[in-house]
């Protein structure tokens, strides 16, 4: 299992796919920052008018912090996008090259073979939110300065800096689950579909069909509480005056099963199915 | 000779009223807090507005004579425009008339209850009341209307008898509902237009614990 990690691994970073990924990232992250600047001063301008009639502010809003929340907001779309484009090459590129067949040529149990590929896609989509958590910090926090942060979420809620950050950390790695939940449907699809471009549209509908799901009212509770296009954004619930962290750890728990369910089945069809 | 003595008489009458005009224990309350002529203290800030939710907030206040008090904090803090105004300066910048309404007992103290009618259309403020404690020298309770600024009421609670300012400041005032910008909402958030409509104008409040005074004299 080792040897097919390290090779695995070396695949992923032997191609150019994952380093375009990675500057692609980064493009979109300073472009966030930049926009994220301009919005945050008219968010702070709306929200605050109001406030200006009966107090004098000391201090300001438009920092590091606020910036981090507007990546946050704005980067669960776009980086899903990327990473699944590039973990689902993982498979289809075996495919494409017909190394596949090479491969199962030799002594490799299948279903090992298929979940070090979803190891690896894990652990690049944890790596990949690592170097964006690090390189947004240090971009926010360098251009924009340290200080309190304030968030509408149903009442106009303000955390200190300290606190603040925290959320954001904690953001991220809720939001790191989601995004490997992502990567791993991604995967899946791929073994399903084995084409690069029918996949990139799948997991691309996959994305935007869940992403339009999570507004929608299912009217049955369970359905709006456990159905996982409603998980994937627990991390916002982060930014209540007092989190629920039995409920962010619940919704986090049950995507992480959902994420393994979607492994499972991909493993059994994989093992299953021709190699052809 | 009768017409004499009913012009000395109504002379007397006006004068008599001109003087009057002014409350003497209010001139007396302006003359001790003009007595302080700097002053220094930490201020620590909670805020009561029901959709805000903020962390007691620390800030430091510095006061010199007919200059605009300075705030100084190291986090973000939202600071009442109107409450802070221990001078009085605000009320004594324009003309204005006082009306005697009697006593008023007020958590088991008896206080001495005046309104304030600016004759100006100049000032600001509408009308004010006032409730002094005539013994302590000092003001307790006050409620606010203004032109511009809406109304407002401060409550202030002293530390010693001696103390000319308070050890603790409550200001309660009308706010106006917010306008949350659509794309500034998180995808948790949900819209209630009853509650929203409902909500257009509420009661807030900023209570401040005034610490550490340095008073210079």
């Amino acid at each position: 299992m080792r040897l097919l990690l390290s090779a695995e691994l070396l695949k992923l970073l032997k191609q150019s796919k994952t380093y375009y990924a990675l500057g692609a990232i980064l493009v979109i992250e300073l472009l966030i920052l930049i926009t994220a600047y301009f919005q945050g001063s008219t968010i702070l301008d709306l929200l605050l008018d109001n406030l200006k009639q009966s107090f004098y502010f000391e201090g300001s809003l438009l920092n590091g912090n606020l910036i981090m929340y507007i990546v946050l907001n704005s980067l669960w779309f776009n980086v899903p996008l990327i990473l699944m484009i590039v973990t689902s090459g993982i498979v289809t590129d075996e495919y494409k090259d017909g190394t596949m067949q090479t491969v199962m040529l030799q002594a490799v149990h299948k279903w090992k073979f298929i979940l070090a590929k979803y190891i690896i896609a894990v652990l690049f989509t944890l790596l990949v939110i690592g170097f964006m958590m690090l390189t947004t910090f240090i971009l926010a926090y360098s251009l924009f300065g340290n200080g309190d942060l304030v968030v509408y979420l149903n009442t106009l809620n303000f955390f200190e800096a300290n606190d603040a950050f925290h959320r954001i950390c904690w953001a991220f790695a809720s939001g790191a689950i989601s995004m490997v939940f992502y990567c791993v449907a991604s995967l899946t699809l791929s073994i399903f579909i084995k084409e690069a471009a029918k996949t990139w549209i799948a997991a691309a509908l996959f994305l935007i069909i869940t992403t339009l799901l999570l507004k929608v009212d299912f009217v049955i509770p369970a359905l709006n509480r456990f159905f996982f296009p409603k998980l994937i954004d627990s991390w916002q619930q982060l930014f209540y005056y007092v989190p629920d962290w039995t409920q962010i750890l619940i919704n986090n728990a049950i995507l992480i099963l959902y994420t393994l369910a979607f492994a499972a089945v991909g493993t059994y069809v994989f093992h299953k199915k021709d190699i052809g | 000779m009768k017409k004499l003595l009913i012009c000395t008489l109504l002379l007397f009458t006006t004068v008599f009223a001109q003087a009057q005009q002014v409350d003497k224990d209010l001139l007396k309350i302006k003359k001790r807090m003009d007595s302080v002529k700097q002053f220094s203290a930490s201020l620590v800030l909670d805020l009561d507005v029901p959709f805000i939710q903020m962390p007691t907030k620390t800030a430091k206040i510095t006061y010199t004579e007919g200059k605009k008090m300075m705030f100084t904090s190291k986090d973000f803090v939202m600071l009442p425009k109107r409450g802070l105004d221990f001078s009085l300066s605000e009320i004594f910048k324009y003309p204005f008339i006082t009306v005697d309404r009697g006593t008023e007992k007020l958590n088991g103290r008896l206080l001495k209850v005046i309104n304030i009618i600016p004759t100006t259309n100049q000032s600001d403020l509408a009308l004010a009341t006032l409730y002094m404690d005539t013994k302590a020298v000092r003001i307790v309770q006050s409620e606010v209307n203004t032109r511009k600024e809406g109304s407002y009421t401060l409550l202030m609670n002293y530390a010693q008898l001696k103390d000319i300012l308070p050890s603790y400041v409550e200001a309660t005032f009308a706010i106006e509902r917010l306008k949350i910008p659509l794309n500034f909402m998180g995808k948790g958030t949900t819209i209630d237009r009853k509650k929203m409509r409902s909500m257009e104008t509420k009661t807030g409040k900023i209570k401040m614990q005034i610490k550490n005074y340095n008073i210079k004299h």
